[in-house]
């Protein structure tokens, strides 16, 4: 008997991937993680996406550097 | 949302949440039938309805087979699913050795039958008013009417967002019913921050990019659930549906506008939900005769099917949109605005020129453009990084700013690029547009179900390639024998009756 799981795909490149995997083993518990599929993908917990959004963003925040643009009057 | 599943923002993901029972009922008024038929079907689905609706018996699943080229196997899977989802059709089998066979369910085929060639007296197309109509009232009447009140409530959304340039001369000031800014709130087009300031949320910026008629029926379904909520906090019986508010609303699609309908004849469900039909505009109430009610464009073009983008076209050429009387026609610039031409040219370097005096397209621009000047009759803006950025976070896509700028595009970038032979929008800034929008979507998420720990190869062979045919299947392994779909309900009956049959 198969079994169906409630969950999230997330596709992404694999080097996106390696950082949630990161994320979900050193801050999260293995909590978010319901299944590894392959390179690209993997099936997460609905209440966790949010959550694990927002550390990958903050993650790539400390590594990426947005160019100014020439007329940047900030806003 | 602390309340169960988020509001659905289709109205076929709301249809297909109800039970067969309520499809029933629904199925006993002609209108209703009529206006699934009109709205809700694909072409394939529509031929295959009119195939079968005078057929006395059911009609073989093999002889349907053989009308089907083998490469048009999975549309006519997936036409025979939706027919079964919204529960027109019917697979019946009478014993074991029979083949399958399929027919219209009885209400629906008995309804649309009534809706096409007339007769019965079942008042489903609604009771003309015999009292004499006010002449003021016309369709031009309704129309402008219609217009405001829809033009209120997008004001409402659009004005909760801090625009750059502020309160211009043009905002409107008046606001919508309460009732319909309670329901922006609750549906989450809204977010009432401290202070009582209104700030507009994810939702409300998506519903701002809809078209005309999604917009409408998103208000409508927002509306929906919030009398199913309300029945489910004072625990009422069951058994009052929402069978009398939908057939109502279908009614309203197809009455004829101008025309004057008695209210007398409207059972006591329907006659409530008239003060708020008048509150978003789909019906208009002279004050001084209640007997009558009057239907507007937005309601009677709410089962049309023709996909009517809101465009600045409307008002580009006035005099074409008037007959073409599509509910976008409603939804152009101001009228004193309609001789000039209006639109918007992007250039090459990311800069916008917006000819138009509307507040609303201007704040509508300033949702995704970083806005520079304004004058009295164009405002200059210019996409950036940054504006693009804060337009994803705040859950618009690349497409829905290109194709808002292809749809008001200036009618002279259309001439250019039709001289020319070129794209009408840059293709360096659709381009940039897309690469701005993937820089913030590190990744893409499918809700869904994982299926895995099939017995047997085969198991997992079948079921996946029954969730591909009826368009379900989101990805498949071979290598680890799973795969994701992103509905569970049709593939759990499959594999009872798969169960069944061996």
């Amino acid at each position: 008997m198969p079994r169906a799981i409630r969950g999230v795909l997330i596709e992404c490149e694999p080097a996106i991937k390696s950082i949630l995997v990161h994320i979900d083993s050193t801050e999260l518990r293995n909590d978010a993680i319901i299944e590894d599929l392959d390179d690209t993908r993997l099936i997460v917990k609905e209440l966790m996406v949010k959550e694990l959004q927002k550390r990958l963003n903050l993650k790539l925040k400390e590594t990426y550097r947005p160019e100014q643009p020439l007329e940047d009057d900030s806003d | 949302m602390a309340s169960g599943a988020p509001p659905s923002f289709l109205f076929s993901e709301y249809l297909e949440k109800l039970p067969a029972a309520t499809f029933k009922k629904l199925y006993q008024q002609p209108s209703t039938a009529f206006a699934i038929f009109r709205r809700m079907l694909p072409a394939l689905a529509k031929v295959y309805v009119q195939a079968l609706l005078y057929m006395s018996e059911p009609f073989s699943v093999k002889s349907l087979n053989v009308w089907v080229a083998p490469d048009g196997e999975i549309a006519s899977k997936q036409a025979l699913g939706i027919l079964r989802s919204l529960h027109i059709l019917e697979v019946v089998q009478p014993d074991k050795t029979q083949p399958q066979a399929i027919q219209l369910t009885a209400n629906f085929k008995k309804s649309l039958r009534l809706a096409l060639e007339g007769g019965g007296s079942h008042n489903s197309f609604g009771v003309p008013s015999s009292l004499p109509v006010d002449p003021h009232i016309n369709i031009a009447f309704l129309d402008n009417w219609a217009g405001t009140i829809w033009h209120t409530i997008l004001y409402y959304v659009v004005d909760s967002f801090p625009s750059t340039l502020g309160q211009g001369p043009g905002r409107s000031r008046a606001a919508p019913k309460l009732a319909v800014k309670g329901l922006l709130e609750a549906g989450g087009l809204v977010r009432v921050a401290q202070g009582g300031q209104t700030q507009i949320s994810e939702r409300g910026f998506n519903f701002l990019l809809q078209e005309a008629n999604a917009q409408v029926w998103s208000l409508l379904l927002l509306w929906l659930e919030a009398i199913d909520r309300l029945r489910a906090e004072n625990k009422e019986a069951v058994k009052q549906d929402n069978v009398e508010t939908l057939s109502f609303l279908f009614m309203l699609a197809s009455l004829e506008l101008g025309r004057a309908y008695d209210t007398s004849a409207l059972t006591e469900v329907r006659k409530n939900m008239l003060p708020f039909l008048s509150d978003v505009g789909l019906i208009y109430i002279d004050p001084n005769n209640k007997q009558q009610y009057f239907p507007t464009r937005l309601a009677t073009t709410l089962t049309s099917s023709s996909s009517t983008l809101r465009s600045v076209v409307a008002s580009f050429d006035a005099a074409v949109a008037k007959t073409a009387g599509d509910a976008s026609s409603l939804m152009g610039n101001n009228p004193s605005s309609t001789h000039e031409e209006t639109g918007i040219i992007v250039e090459t370097n990311y800069r916008l020129y917006a000819y138009t005096s509307s507040p609303l397209q201007i704040a509508m621009l300033s949702l995704f453009c970083r806005l520079n000047m304004r004058w009295p009759n164009m405002v200059t803006a210019q996409l950036t990084r940054e504006s693009v950025h804060q337009a994803v976070a705040n859950g618009i896509t690349a497409n829905q700013i290109i194709s808002y700028l292809a749809a008001h595009a200036h009618p002279q970038m259309r001439r250019q690029a039709a001289v020319k032979g070129t794209q009408l929008l840059p293709p360096t800034v659709v381009d940039q547009v897309r690469l701005w929008q993937l820089e913030c979507e590190r990744m893409t998420t499918t809700p869904g179900f994982l299926f895995k720990d099939f017995d047997t190869v085969d198991e997992y062979r079948e079921m996946s390639l029954y969730a591909q045919e009826i368009g379900v299947l989101v990805w498949k392994s071979d290598r680890t024998k799973m795969f994701f779909a992103s509905k569970v309900e049709p593939l759990r009956d499959w594999l009872k009756m798969r169960k069944k049959g061996n």
